[in-house]
C-alpha cells in the first residue's frame, strides 16, 4: 500500500464522505428543503463509525505521508477518536437544533464536516503551513457555523465578532511562521526544531514563537486573548457553541502540545512562566466574570475560559504528568460540557429563550433534563465522583509536582468560585418555581444520549485507571 | 464487609431511580433497607472487633490508580469504628425522619441514600484520595436537599452551606495534594504514610506551613470559630433528616479528618498551632454558647450549641493527648447522637405546627408527653449530666487539655454553665408551664415508626452513658496509636 494511502486513511474515508455531501448538495441544492433522502443524516453518521473504525487500525502505527508534513502517530490518532467520539454527540444536536422550519441541514452538516476533516489534519501536522492552512479550514467553517441562525441577529453579531478577531490571530499566526522561515529557512517541524534547539535564544525565532502561541491562546480562549467567547458563545447555536468548546479548544491544546514538546522543547524555563501568568490570568477572568451573568449560553462562554485557564496550568507543568493531565482533563470537560449543551439545546428551543431565568422549574418539567444539567454543572465545577473532578485533581497533582504550589492554590480555590455559579443554576431549575407546567418534551434517543453521557461523566470521574492509561498514552510520543 | 457500608446505600439509591413515584411504599421500604442493612453491619462489626489486638481490622484493598500509589482501601480502627457506629444509628433514625417526607419524595431519599454512602465512605477509607472523594461527594446531595426540601431562608442557606464547605475542601486538597509531594512515597496510602512520616518526619517549617490548610480546610465542616456562620442558617433551613446528619455526623468528619490527616501525619506542624487552634476552640464555645442564649428560633439554638460543643472537641484535639483525644472522639460520638435526636424532636414539633420559635410552644409535657421527655433527655444530655455519655466524653477533654491550657479550659467549664442556662431556659419554656398557642392538633409521636428513631438515638446515648467502656475500649488505644504513643 501506498504510504499515504496507509496513514491517511480515516482521512481518505472522511474525504470520500464529504465528497458525498457536496454530490448532493449540488444535485439539490436550490431546494428549500432537505432533500428527501435519508442519507443527509445518515451518510455522516455511517461515514463517522467507519473513521473509528480505521482509526482503531492505524492506532499504534507511526507513519509519515506527503513527505513527511503528515503524521499519523498516537496522539494524532488520540485526539482523532476523541474528536469522533464528539461528534457522535454533536451530530444529534445538529439534527434537533436545524427543524424543518430554519435553514437547511443538509448545508449546515457539509460545513461541519470540513471542520471536522480540518480538526483532522491539523492534529497530524508536521510542518507549519500545513498546520496554518488546516487551522484556517477549521476557523472558517467556525465562522460560517457560529452565524448560521441567520434571522437571529445575536448569531450575525457573534459570527462577525468572530471573524474580526480570529483573522487577527491568523495573521498573527502567519507572521509568526514566516519569522520562523526567516530565521531558519524551512517550514518543516523537524527543521525548525533543529535549529530552535541549536540557539533557543534567538530572537527571531522567539518572537515568531510568541505570535504562534497567540494564535492558539485565541483558539483555546486563553486571557488576554479571550474577548470573543462570551458574545460568541452567547450568539452561536447551542451546538455549534459546544463544537467550539469541545473541538476547537481541544484541538488548540493538542497543538500547543506538539509544538511545546517537540518544536519548541527547548523553551525552557520561559514556557513555565509564560504559561504560568497566562493560566492565572485566565482562572482569575473566567471564573469571576461568570459570576454576574444571566445568560447561560454566556455563562458557558465565561467558563470555558476558566477551564481554559486549568488547561494552561497543565501545559505550564512538567510535559510527562501535566500533558497527560491536559488531555485527561480535555475529556472529562468534553463529557460533561456535552452534556450540559445538550440539555441546553433542546431547553432554549422549547422555552425560547436562554436567560438562565427561563430555565425556572426544569426540574419538574423535564426531571431527565434537569439531571443531566445538575451533573454536567457539578462536574464542571469538579465536584466528585464526576469527571471534572478527576480532571482537575491531575492537573493540580502535576502543578504540585512542578512547583507551581501558588498556581495551585488558586486553581483549587477557583472550584469554591465556579460552584457559586454553576449551583445558582441548579438552584434555577429546582427550587424556583416554573411559569409554564407543560413537559419539556424529550425523545427515546435523547434519553439514550444523556444516560451514556451521564455514565461517561461518573466512569471518567470515578474509575480513572483506564483514562489515565489512555491520557498517558495519548502524549506518551509528544516528549 | 466494609466495601458494603458504602456501596449498599449507593446501590440502594440506583435501585430507587426504577420505583415509579406513585408507590411510596415501596419507596420507603427501600430506603429503609439501604440504611438499615449497613446500620447491622456496622453492629456486627462493632462486637467482632478484637479489642485486644486494636489497630486497623476488617482491612481489604483494591488498586486503583497504581502509577500515583491510589487504592481503594478500607479498615476500621477504634475511631472510625466509633464514628461509623454513630453515622449507623443516626443514618437509619434520619431514614425514618425522610420517609416522613411529602413532597417529592423519591428524589429526596435518592439524595438521602447517596449522603450516606458517601459519609460511610469518608469513615472507612484508608487512602487520602478516596477520603477526599466520599468527603466532597457529600455536597452533591446537600446543595439541593436543603435549597428543595428546606425551611425559611433555604437558598441563602444552602448556598453558603456548600460554599463555605468547598473552600475548606479545596484548602484541604490543595494540602493533601502537597504532603502526597513532599513525602515522596508515592502512595496515598494513609497508613503507609503514617509509617513514613512517624519514622522520618517532614521538615518543621514545612509542617508549620502545611498544617493551617488542612486545620482551616477540615476546620470548616467542625465550625470552628470564625468560619462557623454557615452552621447554623444551613441547620435552621434544613429539612429535619439534613440536619440530624448533618450536625450529628458531617461536621464530626472534620475533626476525624484533622485528627487522621493533619494530628498524625503533621504532628509537629499542629503542635505549633495548637494554641491558636485552643484559643479559637475557647471563643467558639462561648461565642456560641452566648449567641444560643439570644437566639429564639429552636433550630438555630441547637445549630449555635452544636457549634458551641464541637468548640469542646477542637479543644480536646488541640491539647494533642491521649485522654483529651479520647474525650474529644467519644464527645463526637455522643454530641452526634444527641444533636441528631434534638433535631428529630423539633422536626416532630415544627412539621405539625410550622414554629419554631422558643415562645411559640409551652407545656408540651402535657400535651405530647413522649416527644417532650426526649427533648428533655437529650437537653440534660447536652447538658453532660452524669448518666449520659457527654458527660464522661467532657470530663476527659477538660483532664486532658488542663495542663496545656489551664485558662481556656476554665472558660470552657464556664461554657456549660452558657449551655444549662439557655437549655434549661428552653426546657422550661416548651415543655413546662401554661400550654401556650392553640395546638389542639399537634399530636405526639405514637406508633413504632415515629418512636423508633428516637428510642433508638436515645437508648445508645443511655446505654453508653451507663457502660462507657465500650467505647472507650475502642478509641483509647487508636488515639494512642495515632498519637504514635504505645498504650
Amino acid at each position: 500500500m501506498m504510504p499515504e494511502l496507509k496513514a491517511m486513511l480515516p482521512e481518505w474515508i472522511g474525504l470520500a464522505v464529504l465528497c458525498w455531501m457536496f454530490t448532493v448538495e449540488l444535485l439539490h441544492g436550490d431546494a428549500p428543503r432537505d432533500p428527501k433522502t435519508k442519507g443527509v443524516y445518515r451518510v455522516p453518521v455511517g461515514g463517522l463509525a467507519v473513521i473509528v473504525l480505521s482509526l482503531l487500525f492505524v492506532c499504534g502505527k507511526k507513519a509519515a505521508a506527503f513527505g513527511g508534513i503528515f503524521q499519523s502517530d498516537m496522539p494524532a490518532v488520540s485526539m482523532k477518536l476523541f474528536f469522533s467520539a464528539a461528534a457522535f454527540f454533536l451530530l444529534p444536536m445538529f439534527r434537533k437544533y436545524f427543524t424543518d422550519a430554519g435553514p437547511r441541514l443538509s448545508e449546515f452538516l457539509l460545513v461541519f464536516w470540513i471542520c471536522f476533516l480540518g480538526m483532522f489534519f491539523l492534529v497530524s501536522s508536521r510542518d507549519f503551513l500545513l498546520l496554518f492552512i488546516s487551522l484556517e479550514i477549521v476557523t472558517l467553517s467556525f465562522y460560517i457555523m457560529t452565524s448560521y441562525a441567520k434571522k437571529d441577529t445575536e448569531s450575525i453579531e457573534a459570527g462577525l465578532k468572530y471573524l474580526i478577531l480570529g483573522s487577527l490571530a491568523s495573521a498573527f499566526m502567519i507572521f509568526g511562521i514566516s519569522l520562523l522561515y526567516a530565521a531558519t529557512g524551512s517550514t518543516a517541524f523537524e527543521a525548525v526544531r533543529v535549529a530552535f534547539t541549536a540557539d533557543p535564544q534567538n530572537t527571531l525565532m522567539l518572537i515568531g514563537l510568541l505570535l504562534i502561541l497567540s494564535a492558539l491562546g485565541f483558539k483555546i480562549a486563553a486571557v488576554p486573548f479571550h474577548l470573543w467567547a462570551p458574545d460568541v458563545y452567547q450568539g452561536a447555536p447551542p451546538p455549534v457553541a459546544a463544537f467550539l468548546a469541545v473541538g476547537s479548544k481541544a484541538a488548540g491544546i493538542m497543538v500547543l502540545i506538539n509544538l511545546l514538546s517537540d518544536v519548541f522543547g527547548a523553551f525552557e524555563p520561559g514556557r513555565k512562566m509564560l504559561f504560568s501568568v497566562l493560566a492565572f490570568m485566565t482562572i482569575l477572568y473566567g471564573n469571576l466574570g461568570a459570576l454576574v451573568q444571566t445568560n447561560i449560553r454566556r455563562l458557558f462562554g465565561y467558563s470555558s475560559i476558566g477551564h481554559a485557564g486549568y488547561l494552561l496550568i497543565a501545559l505550564a507543568a512538567n510535559p510527562q504528568d501535566g500533558y497527560a493531565a491536559a488531555f485527561y482533563y480535555l475529556m472529562a470537560y468534553a463529557v460533561s460540557t456535552l452534556t450540559a449543551f445538550y440539555v441546553i439545546n433542546i431547553t432554549v428551543q422549547a422555552v425560547g429563550s436562554s436567560a438562565i431565568a427561563d430555565f425556572r422549574g426544569l426540574a419538574s418539567r423535564s426531571p431527565w433534563l434537569a439531571g443531566a444539567m445538575f451533573m454536567a454543572l457539578l462536574s464542571l465545577a469538579g465536584v466528585p465522583p464526576l469527571a471534572g473532578f478527576a480532571g482537575k485533581f491531575f492537573v493540580l497533582l502535576a502543578a504540585v509536582k512542578a512547583g507551581l504550589t501558588a498556581l495551585a492554590l488558586t486553581g483549587a480555590l477557583a472550584v469554591a468560585v465556579s460552584l457559586f455559579y454553576y449551583l445558582n443554576v441548579v438552584r434555577v431549575m429546582y427550587v424556583d418555581e416554573s411559569i409554564k407546567e407543560s413537559p419539556v418534551p424529550i425523545t427515546l434517543s435523547d434519553k439514550v444520549i444523556l444516560t451514556v453521557l451521564m455514565a461517561g461523566m461518573i466512569l471518567i470521574g470515578f474509575y480513572q485507571s483506564p483514562f489515565l492509561q489512555i491520557s498517558l498514552r495519548a502524549v506518551s510520543a509528544a516528549k | 464487609m466494609v466495601y458494603a457500608l458504602t456501596w449498599i446505600p449507593f446501590f440502594t439509591a440506583l435501585t430507587l431511580l426504577f420505583v415509579p413515584e406513585n408507590r411510596p411504599n415501596r419507596l420507603k421500604g427501600l430506603a429503609l433497607l439501604g440504611a438499615g442493612l449497613p446500620f447491622i453491619i456496622c453492629l456486627i462489626l462493632f462486637f467482632s472487633f478484637d479489642r485486644a489486638a486494636g489497630g486497623y481490622q476488617f482491612r481489604s484493598s483494591l488498586p486503583w490508580i497504581p502509577s500515583l500509589g491510589i487504592s481503594y482501601s478500607v479498615g476500621l480502627d477504634g475511631i472510625s469504628l466509633t464514628l461509623c457506629l454513630l453515622h449507623a444509628l443516626v443514618s437509619f433514625a434520619g431514614a425514618f425522619m425522610s420517609c416522613r417526607t411529602s413532597d417529592r419524595t423519591k428524589p429526596y431519599l435518592f439524595f438521602y441514600l447517596i449522603l450516606t454512602g458517601a459519609i460511610y465512605g469518608v469513615f472507612s477509607c484508608l487512602d487520602l484520595f478516596f477520603l477526599y472523594l466520599f468527603y466532597e461527594t457529600t455536597l452533591i446531595p446537600l446543595y439541593p436537599m436543603i435549597a428543595v426540601w428546606g425551611s425559611r431562608n433555604k437558598e441563602y442557606g444552602a448556598m453558603k452551606l456548600t460554599l463555605f464547605i468547598t473552600a475548606g475542601a479545596v484548602m484541604a486538597l490543595f494540602g493533601i495534594i502537597m504532603l502526597y509531594h513532599t513525602a515522596q512515597l508515592q502512595s496515598f496510602d494513609l497508613i503507609a504514610l503514617t509509617e513514613k512520616l512517624r519514622s522520618t518526619p517532614l521538615n518543621k517549617n514545612f509542617q508549620v506551613w502545611l498544617a493551617p490548610f488542612i486545620l482551616i480546610g477540615f476546620g470548616v465542616i467542625a465550625s470552628l470559630w470564625p468560619v462557623h456562620s454557615w452552621s447554623p442558617i444551613g441547620y435552621a433551613a434544613a429539612p429535619t433528616s439534613v440536619s440530624m446528619l448533618h450536625a450529628g455526623v458531617l461536621k464530626k468528619m472534620g475533626p476525624y479528618l484533622i485528627l487522621r490527616i493533619a494530628v498524625a501525619l503533621l504532628p509537629q506542624g499542629v503542635q505549633h498551632w495548637s494554641h491558636v487552634l485552643a484559643v479559637l476552640s475557647g471563643i467558639g464555645i462561648l461565642y456560641a454558647g452566648y449567641a444560643a442564649v439570644r437566639q429564639t428560633d429552636l433550630k438555630f439554638m441547637i445549630g449555635f450549641s452544636s457549634v458551641s460543643h464541637m468548640g469542646y472537641i477542637l479543644l480536646g484535639i488541640a491539647a494533642m493527648t491521649p485522654v483529651s483525644l479520647a474525650g474529644a472522639v467519644s464527645l463526637m460520638f455522643s454530641h452526634g447522637v444527641m444533636a441528631a435526636a434534638t433535631f428529630a424532636v423539633i422536626g416532630f414539633f415544627y412539621e405539625q405546627t410550622h414554629k419554631r420559635g422558643v415562645l411559640d410552644f409551652g407545656g408540651m409535657g402535657k400535651k405530647v408527653p413522649f416527644l417532650a421527655t426526649c427533648f428533655i433527655m437529650a437537653s440534660f444530655a447536652s447538658l453532660g449530666l452524669p448518666g449520659f455519655s457527654n458527660f464522661v466524653a467532657e470530663l476527659m477533654i477538660f483532664v486532658g487539655s488542663w495542663r496545656s491550657f489551664p485558662v481556656i479550659v476554665g472558660l470552657a467549664v464556664f461554657g456549660i454553665l452558657i449551655t444549662a442556662l439557655y437549655l434549661l431556659r428552653t426546657v422550661q419554656h416548651v415543655c413546662y408551664g401554661p400550654l401556650r398557642g392553640s395546638w389542639t392538633e399537634l399530636k405526639d409521636a405514637s406508633g413504632f415508626f415515629q418512636k423508633f428513631p428516637l428510642v433508638l438515638l436515645l437508648g445508645a446515648l443511655m446505654i453508653f452513658g451507663f457502660w462507657p467502656r465500650g467505647l472507650l475500649s475502642l478509641i483509647q488505644p487508636a488515639v494512642a496509636s495515632s498519637l504514635g504513643v504505645v498504650p
